[in-house]
């Protein structure tokens, strides 16, 4: 296993497919929730609070019921009244108020939904629900939140804001390894609130039939399976009584994977009226008070020799967490995985502890690419190590590939907890240094140096963590994180393959129908892929936390492998020999020995209706259900390189290439394009995105003109390469890419720009890196002379 | 969000003048920019309708203003809640008259806190916004004053 072995030609996997849903998106076809209009729909509008804190004292629905077209105007005391107040969050810690009961406790809560004939008249309605509020002094800080002077949540039995303590590795081992090292570090970085903003936002239309007692809810799902258990959990609705289906879904980052107040007001009201409910969102609202990402404050610690070796690493956080505790983690890790904190390095020991607290802000945590909290750790670990490289005064290559886990240590166990499956650092980043021109870049910095020009070099070489999950150690709700794969071969040796998962612009029409004609030899072609429609696809965790390649990627494969061993039955059968005599080779069936003597898997499939062996079933298809026996830990090399104006502040980013190691690669040019995809994300949180709060715990951000998505204007162009290191446990070796340029970017920009304001003796800048911060580093501090 | 803002003006009445005209509700509604409609409620209370533009944010605000004066005529409080959008602002402004050679002068100082979508959306524009609907208010006291004298 090299990382840089040549595979030999294959008939599907590895090629660069055109993806088999593009032409209905690019030609308007698609068909989004929005574009789901039924028979008699009514429209919900939502009211919010514009308190970050307030006791609601009174709602008037008068004004609102008068608005002609008004149907409904339900309240959380309703709510209460339906006993469907409160929902559990996903890893069952903490409830969440679906409507605003007693108090709100963010700005732009959901406080009512006001249900109506058009949309319009919803809005209108809701404009005039007259609440009446007592304002309280909000708390908008996790450090402030921390004092417990104030208690958010009067609801829970503990009063206090501080939500878990969660900690891994040894701690006094650790603290004495830093107390006694050489050279050690210690710097707070903060990995912003962000939000993954998908161009869609979230939304459904509920329709329960009076008639049937079947409630079908359309909505916007990254997990349509956990959805509909959900939704039976929590209205006590049998489960075969419930059908979620997720349409085309417009990008979703995780911010589709919680279930938000808007699905449940819409379906009390179906219920309530008989006839179908729609709620859709606007992108205030989806920015506002859907799932939002990060907000960790971590004080990073590294404890090294004079010569560069690591010795230890302390992470301490402080999470805000917002007004309930809705951070869809699994239930055994509350702050996911970030125990992937000591990244691609090799510490003799590490600790590692997350404090999570309550504020006055949008719930959420979990989301933006970012395979629960692996982002973050990853910003962490990069961030610090340059500034330990910034302290030792060596290069920070060097310094990393001093320090990386070795090709041979591999599955490596890491001090906090997680057996790494594979990996090639050196050869990853090897491979980047030679593409980009490492040293050519060094020379060319110095020059510009001396002429007091501002270039900067960046480097990330991080591991992810990915395919959550091993069922032992990973659930949603309790319910274990495997996935699973369907497929029925037709007659005519086309076929369908259904997944648990739920693709929002990952291509798994294309990817799966490779995989599965891959392992049968058929062309992907002709494998239709249908996700998202509980009656029909298999039960499966969803598409999230680059999960979907490894754990549904693995479903797939042993589906049809268990496809392929009935049809060697069928084969030998039409062959007139024994099983045992027959082989898989070349994408068909042979007869050992035998040469020219073959059938192929289409008339296998035509013989399994037609002419099946005997005392066997006829038919060809097969379900498969996998629990993964290990994550994978996919890793990349990235290099920015960028410019800046000391005048203005202004960063231009000159280059960017991303070497990823995702294993085998299924379909590069849709890798390729998640990579674009993602790095343009990294792109827009290193310089661009926060959602902040002021003092008075107002959003700041609720729009496009405040909260910023880059253009083709401002993204810089990307160059990629790759090295495969093949999962030794996934059954086609992938790992999954999806997160990846996500985690590993955003440490490369602002390492490249930290690199060219180091002469200022600059050492941190907190994300977003603004031309104003960027500015008032320069300026605040006089060049060393 | 909270903001503040004083300012001065210059008026060419006996404080006597002003000191009448600031104590009449529906005089003092008619100086605020963008009037809609008024509707007074008693001596000291007034309702206004008031059009908004802040950044994005356009349309109608509702506000109840309470006139405080104190007893020796030198100083008024108002007091102007109200809002719109889901929105809600509180405005608190104070005026002191002092007697000059050639009329009054009219010391004011505000102050304001804006919950909701105005602060949020319009967070870069509200403080130059609402100084300025302060500042013309005021300075509407002065022309009207000024005009009557």
């Amino acid at each position: 296993m090299t990382s840089t072995q040549k595979l030999p030609e294959r008939h599907s996997i590895g090629q660069a497919m055109k993806r088999k849903e593009d032409p209905r998106f690019i030609r308007g076809k698609g068909r989004y929730l929005d574009d789901i209009v039924l028979p008699h729909m009514l429209y919900l509008a939502l009211v919010h609070s514009p308190y970050p804190h307030a006791r609601i004292k009174k709602i008037n629905k008068d004004a609102a019921m008068a608005v002609p077209g008004v149907k409904a105007v339900i309240t959380g005391e309703d709510l209460v009244a339906a006993k469907l107040g409160w929902l559990p969050t996903f890893h069952g810690f903490d409830n969440q108020m679906v409507l605003a009961i007693g108090k709100a406790l963010y700005q732009y809560q959901e406080v009512a939904g006001v249900v109506a004939t058009s949309r319009e008249a919803a809005a209108d309605g809701a404009e005039l629900v007259e609440v009446e509020y007592e304002p309280l002094d909000p708390v908008v800080d996790p450090y402030q939140a921390k004092l417990d002077k104030i208690i958010l949540r009067d609801d829970r039995e503990a009063k206090t804001n501080h939500i878990y303590h969660w900690e891994v590795g040894e701690r006094e081992k650790t603290d004495a390894a830093i107390a006694k090292s050489d050279v050690s570090i210690k710097q707070r970085i903060l990995s912003p609130r962000c939000h993954p903003a998908p161009l869609e936002p979230c939304g459904c239309v509920s329709d329960m039939n009076g008639a049937t007692g079947r409630l079908t809810v359309y909505m916007t799902s990254q997990a349509p399976h956990v959805h509909r258990t959900a939704f039976s959990l929590v209205t006590g609705i049998p489960e075969d009584k419930i059908h979620v289906i997720s349409p085309d879904v417009g990008g979703g980052f995780g911010n589709k994977v919680p279930v938000y107040p808007g699905y449940v007001v819409a379906t009390v009201a179906s219920v309530i009226l008989g006839v179908p409910v729609k709620w859709v969102e606007s992108r205030t609202e989806n920015l506002t008070t859907t799932g939002f990402a990060r907000d960790y404050h971590m004080d990073v610690e590294i404890g090294a020799t004079k010569a560069g070796k690591v010795t230890a690493l302390k992470v301490t956080t402080t999470a805000d967490h917002g007004a309930f505790d809705a951070a869809a983690d699994p239930r055994k890790y509350p702050a996911g995985m970030f125990g992937i904190v000591t990244g691609s390095y090799d510490f003799p020991t590490a600790f590692a502890e997350v404090d999570a607290y309550f504020t006055n802000k949008a719930p959420g945590g979990i989301a933006y690419r970012c395979s629960f909290r692996v982002t973050e750790a990853s910003y962490a670990i990069e961030r610090a190590m340059d500034i330990l490289a910034q302290k030792l005064g060596v290069d920070p290559v060097q310094l990393r590939r001093q320090n990386f886990v070795k090709k041979e240590q591999f599955p490596y166990p890491s001090p906090l907890g997680f057996v790494y499956d594979s990996g090639d650092y050196e050869a990853t980043t090897k491979k980047a240094l030679d593409m980009i021109g490492y040293d050519a870049l060094r020379k060319e910095q110095a020059e510009k140096r001396k002429r007091g020009e501002l270039m900067g070099i960046g480097v990330s070489t991080f591991t992810e963590i990915v395919g959550a999950g091993p069922g032992k150690h990973f659930d949603i709700l309790g319910i274990k994180m495997f996935d699973s794969a369907e497929i029925r071969i037709h007659p005519t040796g086309s076929g369908i393959v259904r997944a648990g998962t739920r693709h929002q612009g990952q291509g798994h029409e294309t990817t799966w129908a490779q995989i599965v004609a891959e392992e049968l030899g058929l062309d992907p072609q002709e494998l239709l892929v249908e996700e998202g429609d509980t009656d029909t696809a298999p039960y499966g965790l969803g598409t999230y936390a680059s999960r979907s390649t490894p754990v549904a990627g693995g479903a797939l494969a042993l589906a049809a492998r268990k496809i392929r061993d009935k049809a060697r039955k069928i084969a030998a059968h039409l062959m007139e020999a024994s099983e045992d005599d027959v082989e898989w080779k070349d994408y068909k069936f042979s007869l050992k020995g035998v040469p020219g003597k073959s059938v192929t898997m289409k008339e296998v499939a035509f013989a399994a209706y037609t002419n099946p062996a005997p005392d066997t079933e006829p038919g060809l298809e097969a379900t498969y259900y996998y629990d993964p026996p290990n994550l994978t830990f996919p890793n990349g090399t990235y290099v920015a390189v960028v410019d800046v104006d000391a005048d203005t502040g202004v960063v231009k980013v000159r280059r960017f290439l991303a070497v990823d190691d995702c294993g085998v690669v299924i379909n590069p040019m849709i890798v390729e394009g998640q990579i674009h995809g993602g790095l343009a994300e990294g792109f827009a949180i290193a310089f661009m995105q926060e959602i902040k709060y002021d003092e008075g715990g107002n959003n700041l951000n609720t729009d496009f003109t405040e909260y910023l998505i880059p253009t083709a204007q401002e993204t810089p162009h990307w160059e990629t390469g790759s090295t495969v290191t093949p999962s030794p446990h996934h059954p086609i070796g992938a790992k999954g890419v999806g997160e990846s340029p996500n985690v590993g970017s955003p440490q490369a920009f602002v390492n490249a720009v930290i690199d060219a304001l180091s002469p200022y003796g600059v050492t941190h800048i907190d994300m977003p890196l603004t031309r104003e911060k960027v500015w008032n580093a320069i300026h605040g501090a006089a060049p060393k002379a | 969000m909270n903001l503040e803002w004083s300012g001065q003006e210059q008026i060419k009445a006996s404080k006597a003048k002003v000191w009448a005209f600031i104590n009449d509700p529906a005089k003092v509604a008619s100086c605020l920019p963008d009037l809609q409609s008024s509707d007074v409620k008693d001596a000291h209370n007034v309702d206004a309708t008031v059009k908004v533009a802040v950044g994005p944010v356009r349309g109608s605000f509702k506000f109840a203003i309470a006139l405080v004066p104190n007893a020796d005529g030198s100083h008024m409080d108002l007091k102007i809640s109200g809002g719109g959008f889901g929105s809600v602002v509180n405005l608190a402004a104070g005026a002191d008259l002092t007697e000059t050679s050639d009329g009054t002068t009219l010391d004011w100082k505000g102050s304001a806190s804006v919950s909701g979508p105005v602060a949020t959306i319009g967070g870069r524009v509200l403080d130059a916004q609402a100084h300025r609907v302060i500042s013309t208010t005021f300075e509407n006291v002065k022309n009207a004053v000024s005009q009557a004298a």
